[in-house]
């Protein structure tokens, strides 16, 4: 029984770390720009889909294959943002965000069940299906690259946010817009960057998703709501957070899902999340860390 | 030329007559078209339209986003086939004994939700919203009391074939009136007053002596009970009760976009939003769904609806309207701001201001909201 | 997917009446219209069924599309039905109970059709089939088996299929008649919260508890589980020489089979409730050498040596391409679903959905592509045949089980590790 509950926290790491990364682009979205991107799980499935086209068809190995794909979900954020985001009105923003990026979503989901169909399919590479053998546990080569990738994204993104003058227009325009703009910030230019940049790390976050589960065009529901969750949870806008909020659920998930039943497992994690805003409504992480540094 | 008060009294008398004639429509519907499958139509309409007036009877006044609402439909709908099956219920005209029962479980249900909810804001409340649906989703699948994923069926009536569904519609649309009236009554009444002023600053409203926990709550109960009885309805209606279509988080994102389309914070812009939405739905669904060039195309048309009238149908309307009646006439009367005196029709323009907010006090801070609702 | 939400521009649209087969461009109305020509020029026959051709279960539905279709086809190339020939009208539900309520109310009352089949997974059969009721409409259907659809008591309900419980009885036989030094000693069952699977795994778990394996692992997970690591790693950890999976779908295997790799865990028996059955569809997710060794329960399978299958798998082949072996078996259900209603209609030699029902509830026993038909009073095909199928050899998919059926061959036990 200790060795299930061990195995339960050590997947539960290293699942949070894929979560974290389809998670840490909505977070910041979420963060500086009001916005509550509901297309971020169909985005996600977008990401997939593309390390899956350049693997299996152009034979470029799925990491090799985040040098095209996050560029090229950089660009579909900003002619996002551009097309829809921008034209949404600061009063509203929150709510309308919703149902914008909803239909977002939709056509994104149209899109990639034209032209992939209903069926299936999953990223295939030798460290997919293969482990390490460590202290007694079967660790899965996907699920550790895939955090240390997370983590490596996610120190990116931290660099970029704390340690660069773009960064600190990015965490102004997080604290108050409008101060920002007082001071001089180009805050609708910093925001079409910061939602490039959010959606454009989720192409990692789906590579890792499409190795890590059989996907298809409707996968993006499921994840949503998670993303969600994990997002609020470590607090808006804080990349730590998301990490941390991710890694949280995912151990209590499993240890649910090991000790008592994975019916209930889900149940806790929303439960969770309840329980944690009753408490600190700005989340885990909230507010201080952005402030922070 | 009119005086201003004249003006309005004219413009209550008319409306009062359109909602007169819109009810008799309403009413004479299932005898004018009698088909079936319209009928069939028609009900899931009116059980959207209820669900959509009384979301936005909490949402649109108060500017808190629940996404969660479906916790109520699906409430009501276990409550009435539960209830059914323990007292062995046949079905029949009796079973609609139990619609107002599910709108109090609702209710009951929506106490401790909002409890918990309401203690948050904007972003935080939506997702903490989207969570507690889940949650009871994951009951409904595996409580012994909904009998997990095999569902609970609804009794059986027998009533003939070609008037089956005109029973249903008939409660539906009771229940859109009951709805549609709690939703103008809190419009014109100081609750609804201060509900708006929570909504363009809820610390400003706490301040001038709201009671902002209580009213948020209040308001947040009422529109559940609306929701739990035409929940009862559907669940009546379709015959088997399953817990992902009961507790559909798609079930929100309508209810919502329905507002929306209409005018949020508008009695009739929610009724307007749904009568457009549902039955398009359904033949959308039915022409084009057989591919998936369906969600593409409809997903652009959703997203040119949405940037093209972003505050919905009603207020661009009347938008349209005061401008061209003031182009007409001259007069800048109807163009003021929003009326201390919160009469129905101007504050209706404007989307509601905190002006009046406080009970008639002449407190107008001009907030970026009011012209920029009422311009546009 | 339930909601699909348009723009004022649609009201244009005003209302269509699809006549004839879905707006798809599959060749099948083409070729349906086609062979009407051959048929004498009476009346056609409508046949209305609700289908979901997106959404959750598309992949499905399109294959329950296609099996719809090459009945017609094949039933319009034999005289049709009483010398009508067919045409088929599917409304699309995205599959949702909502929009499949709405299209039979459709089908019968305002585009009068004749007769209706039925739509796919018993979540959309109990509430479709009361509208059918109704206005006294047989449903014939080949993919609602939960046992709460029969629980409705509904004298119009018909399903082909075999019973969900039976599913796994020449499975849980076969075990027990392994001898002790061989036949596993434990098992664990990993089950979705489904009304589908439920009931086979519980069947099946008490039949080889009796037999003597132990029950090392019974538990229920929720069917829209995004991570299946923490449960799969827990089933590995067990040991156990046989997993029974209670799955619906072709990602929750594919799911449990990377896990068990990833662990280096390789149970001597693997079976799951559906998704292996899914052909390509299932090999394309899980690679073709993993799948070797995996069995399923089914009805049928492209190789059943009878006629009017290995007809249907040929006429298959010739309209949509690929292998024999991809056919997914819900292609061989729709088709077995328009059987039992042509033989119906020529027994009573009418139309009359009344003189159909009590026909079927005759005790008469009839054939379909996947063997005899046969129907109990509650609607359940009693005469089913059940096989277990397994993956062998690199694609192929063959019948193993019952080890005396003719076309059976030798199980593959046990199991080949992962990639072999």
């Amino acid at each position: 029984m200790g060795g299930a509950v061990a195995k339960a926290v050590v997947d539960g790491v290293l699942t949070g770390g894929v979560y974290a990364l389809m998670a840490a682009g909505l977070t910041l979205i979420f963060g500086v720009m009001d916005i509550i991107n509901i297309a971020q799980g169909i985005l996600v499935v977008l990401g997939a889909y593309l390390s899956y086209v350049l693997s299996q068809d152009l034979g470029i190995g799925l990491f090799l294959g985040l040098l095209i794909t996050i560029p090229s979900l950089f660009v579909i954020g900003v002619a996002v943002e551009w097309a829809f985001m921008r034209r949404l009105q600061e009063r509203e923003r929150t709510a309308l965000s919703i149902l914008v990026t909803y239909g977002v979503a939709i056509v994104i989901e149209g899109i990639l069940e034209l032209i992939f169909g209903p069926n299936y399919v999953q990223l295939r590479a030798w460290y997919v299906n293969q482990s390490f053998h460590v202290l007694g546990f079967y660790l899965p080569y996907i699920y550790v690259f895939g955090f240390a990738l997370a983590v490596f994204l996610l120190g990116v993104l931290y660099l970029i946010l704390y340690r660069s003058r773009f960064g600190r227009s990015v965490r102004a325009s997080l604290q108050d817009r409008a101060a920002a703009r007082l001071v001089g910030v180009n805050v609708e230019r910093v925001s079409t960057i910061t939602f490039g940049i959010g959606i454009a790390v989720t192409a990692a976050g789906g590579m890792v998703f499409g190795a890590t589960n059989a996907f298809n065009a409707n996968s993006g529901y499921d994840l949503i709501s998670r993303l969600l969750t994990i997002v609020i949870l470590g607090g808006l806008g804080s990349i730590g957070g998301a990490l941390g909020a991710a890694v949280f659920m995912t151990v209590i998930e499993g240890l649910v899902a090991v000790l008592w039943s994975p019916v209930w497992a889900t149940l806790v994690f929303y439960a969770a999340l309840v329980l944690v805003l009753v408490i600190k409504p700005v989340g885990i992480f909230g507010q201080r860390a952005a402030r922070a540094q | 030329m009119e005086e201003p008060w004249q003006q309005e009294r004219r413009a209550r008398g008319a409306w009062a007559a359109g909602v007169a004639a819109l009810l008799a429509i309403a009413i004479a519907f299932p005898w004018v078209f009698t088909n079936p499958t319209t009928t069939s139509i028609g009900v899931f309409t009116l059980i959207y339209m209820a669900a959509a007036t009384a979301w936005n009877s909490f949402a649109g006044y108060s500017g808190y986003i629940p996404l969660g609402h479906a916790v109520f439909f699906g409430s009501g709908a276990y409550t009435l086939v539960i209830a059914a099956q323990d007292l062995h219920i046949r079905g029949g005209y009796t079973v609609f004994a139990l619609v107002p029962l599910a709108g109090a479980v609702a209710v009951a249900v929506a106490v401790p939700f909002g409890l918990v909810a309401l203690r948050t804001r904007r972003h935080t409340f939506v997702v903490i919203t989207i969570a507690i649906f889940f949650i009871f989703q994951l009951m409904a699948f595996n409580l012994g009391i909904t009998q997990g994923s095999s569902g609970i069926p609804a009794p059986t009536p027998t009533w003939p074939a070609a008037t089956f569904n005109d029973r249903f519609y008939y409660v539906a649309l009771a229940i859109l009136v009951v709805a549609a009236a709690f939703s103008w009554g809190i419009r014109r009444s100081r609750f609804g007053l201060q509900l708006l002023a929570i909504r363009d600053d809820e610390d400003r409203a706490l301040s001038l002596g709201v009671r902002v926990s209580r009213v948020k709550l209040t308001a947040f109960a009422l529109s559940a009970l609306p929701v739990g009885m035409v929940g009862a309805v559907w669940a009546y209606f379709i015959g088997q009760v399953y817990p992902q279509f009961a507790f559909d988080p798609l079930f929100d994102i309508s209810v919502a976009l329905m507002a929306f389309l209409g005018g949020l914070g508008t009695v009739s812009g929610p009724l307007l939003g749904a009568l457009i939405l549902e039955p398009l739905q359904q033949y959308f669904t039915l022409q084009f769904s057989s591919n998936a060039l369906y969600l593409v195309v409809y997903g652009a048309l959703f997203l040119v609806v949405i940037l093209l009238l972003p505050r919905g149908i009603i207020p661009t309307v009347r938008d349209r309207v005061a401008s061209w009646r003031e182009r007409r006439s001259g007069s800048t009367a109807l163009a003021s701001g929003p009326d201390a005196a919160g009469g129905v029709l101007s504050s209706e323009m404007a989307g509601g201001g905190v002006a009046g907010a406080a009970g008639g006090g002449a407190v107008s801070p001009p907030g970026p909201s009011g012209p920029a609702v009422r311009r546009g | 997917m339930a909601v699909c939400l348009g723009g004022l521009m649609l009201a244009a649209c005003g209302k269509g009446s699809s006549a004839g087969s879905s707006a798809s461009s599959t060749p099948a109305s083409k070729a349906a219209t086609g062979s009407q020509s051959s048929v004498a020029s009476k009346k056609p026959v409508v046949i209305g069924a609700s289908l979901s051709l997106s959404g959750d279960f598309s992949a499905d539905g399109q294959a329950f599309q296609r099996g719809y279709e090459l009945w017609a086809d094949y039933v319009n190339h034999h005289g049709g039905l009483l010398g009508h020939p067919v045409k088929l009208d599917i409304l699309s539900d995205a599959s949702s109970p909502t929009q499949a309520v709405t299209n039979y109310e459709k089908l019968i009352s305002s585009n009068h059709v004749a007769l209706t089949f039925g739509p796919f997974s018993s979540l959309l059969t109990i509430p479709t089939s009361k509208v059918a009721a109704r206005y006294g409409y047989a449903f014939v259907e080949g993919a609602g088996g939960a046992p709460d659809v029969f629980a409705a008591g509904l004298h119009n309900l018909f399903d082909v299929a075999t019973p969900v419980a039976n599913y796994m009885l020449p499975f849980a036989k076969w075990v027990a008649s392994l001898p002790p030094g061989k036949r596993p000693k434990t098992a664990a069952y990993p089950t979705s919260n489904d009304p589908f699977t439920e009931p086979v795994i519980n069947k099946a778990k008490s039949l080889l508890q009796k037999a003597g394996v132990r029950t090392v692992y019974y538990k229920v997970f929720p069917a829209e589980v995004t991570d299946f690591t923490p449960i799969a790693d827990q089933v590995a950890t067990t040991g156990a020489q046989m997993v029974v999976l209670g799955s619906v779908d072709v990602p929750t295997v594919s799911a449990f089979m990377q896990a068990f790799e990833q662990q280096h865990y390789n149970p001597k028996v693997f079976i799951a409730s559906a998704g292996p059955d899914q052909g390509q569809a299932f090999l394309k997710a899980v690679g073709t050498s993993n799948a070797n060794g995996v069995m399923v329960p089914n009805g049928w399978y492209p190789g059943v040596r009878i006629a009017a299958s290995e007809a249907m798998v040929k006429a298959y082949v010739a309209k949509y391409g690929g292998s024999p072996s991809g056919i997914n078996a819900d292609v061989a259900e729709a088709f077995s679903v328009g059987q039992v209603v042509a033989q119906a209609v020529k027994a009573t030699h009418s139309l009359s959905n009344a003189k159909i029902i009590s026909y079927l509830h005759s005790g008469v026993k009839l054939s379909s592509v996947e063997g005899p038909v046969k129907f109990d009073s509650k609607g359940e095909n009693i005469a089913a045949l059940q096989f277990i199928f397994q993956w062998q050899h690199n694609g192929h998919f063959v019948q193993v089980l019952p080890t005396k059926a003719p076309g059976s061959q030798p199980v593959l036990f046990p199991k080949p590790a992962w990639g072999s």
